[in-house]
């Protein structure tokens, strides 16, 4: 992260669903007031809420821990979302990081994406996609036993505040 | 024509929908998220099913009022959008959704539905 006064919290919630839009809510109030560049609020409360959302559906246990790291000028972020989830899921969020992370268009992928699981019920399969896209963060996958942690990033001070 | 009117509201969501003739005007405030994936879903199938009985030409959805919108609740609109693009002849109708340049999920998000099918979808702000 470049240098500069950072601002971070970090929460240990539960995965519920209720909760997702309070904490969605409590970066963007609370950011938007240290922040000054309201785009680069929205990208990483986006991030927030999606990986919340992905915590929500798919964490086992009751412990999600969040952590957001946000420089103070909007230039660069960072938001890590650990929690404990099924082999099976480990294998999906691979599966799609890798194929997020392998895009060279981010945008086409997520309308692609839209096209191919706008029938697949119960399973969004957008969230990811979505903080790539639309949110423009990097993402990666850390995978220690059942324990996993999705980060969304942005390191290069110009892309995190472009429009 | 008769009027028809649709409304649902729960915590911290709410949508309404009223038609006119081959006109449907959809309203929706607060927050989209997972908590109300399923209320939104049925929602819009009951538009999409009112815009065939009433041959609509367009259906208006004013999201100013919707603070955030999830990927699930999206995914709903993928699900109509790719289901009007289906229809044929007077079965298709188009999509206008009237934004705000405030709120800032709607113009990112909305944009990547509009490239799923430009033809039928309009985004004003």
């Amino acid at each position: 992260m470049p240098e500069g006064e950072t601002l971070s919290f970090g929460l240990q919630i539960q995965p519920h669903s209720r909760m997702v839009s309070i904490v969605r809510r409590f970066v963007e109030e609370s950011f938007g007031k240290l922040v000054g560049d309201p785009q680069a609020v929205f990208r990483v409360s986006l991030a927030v809420h999606e990986l919340l959302e992905n915590a929500a559906k798919y964490a086992v246990g009751d412990k999600t821990g969040l952590t957001v790291h946000f420089e103070s000028n909007g230039s660069a972020a960072k938001i890590k979302l650990t929690n404990q989830t099924t082999p099976e899921h480990i294998a999906r969020l691979q599966a799609s990081i890798e194929e997020i992370q392998s895009s060279k268009e981010p945008f086409a992928l997520y309308q692609t994406l839209m096209r191919r699981t706008f029938g697949v019920p119960d399973e969004s399969g957008l969230g990811l996609a979505r903080i790539r896209a639309e949110g423009e963060l990097d993402l990666s996958l850390e995978i220690d036993g059942t324990m996993v942690t999705i980060t969304a990033s942005c390191m290069r001070s110009k892309e995190l505040s472009h429009e | 024509m008769n009027s028809w009117a649709q409304a649902m509201t729960e915590t911290d969501f709410a949508a309404s929908a009223s038609s006119s003739e081959r006109r449907i005007l959809v309203s929706l405030t607060g927050t989209a998220d997972l908590t109300v994936k399923s209320q939104l879903d049925r929602f819009l199938r009951e538009v999409h099913a009112q815009a065939q009985r009433c041959l609509a030409e367009v259906v208006t959805v004013d999201v100013r009022q919707l603070e955030f919108m999830n990927s699930s609740c999206l995914k709903c609109f993928v699900w109509w959008i790719s289901t009007v693009q289906e229809q044929a002849g007077e079965a298709k109708y188009r999509i206008v959704f009237i934004t705000s340049p405030s709120v800032y999920w709607q113009r990112r998000s909305l944009n990547a539905l509009a490239c799923l099918a430009d033809d039928i979808i309009t985004i004003q702000a």
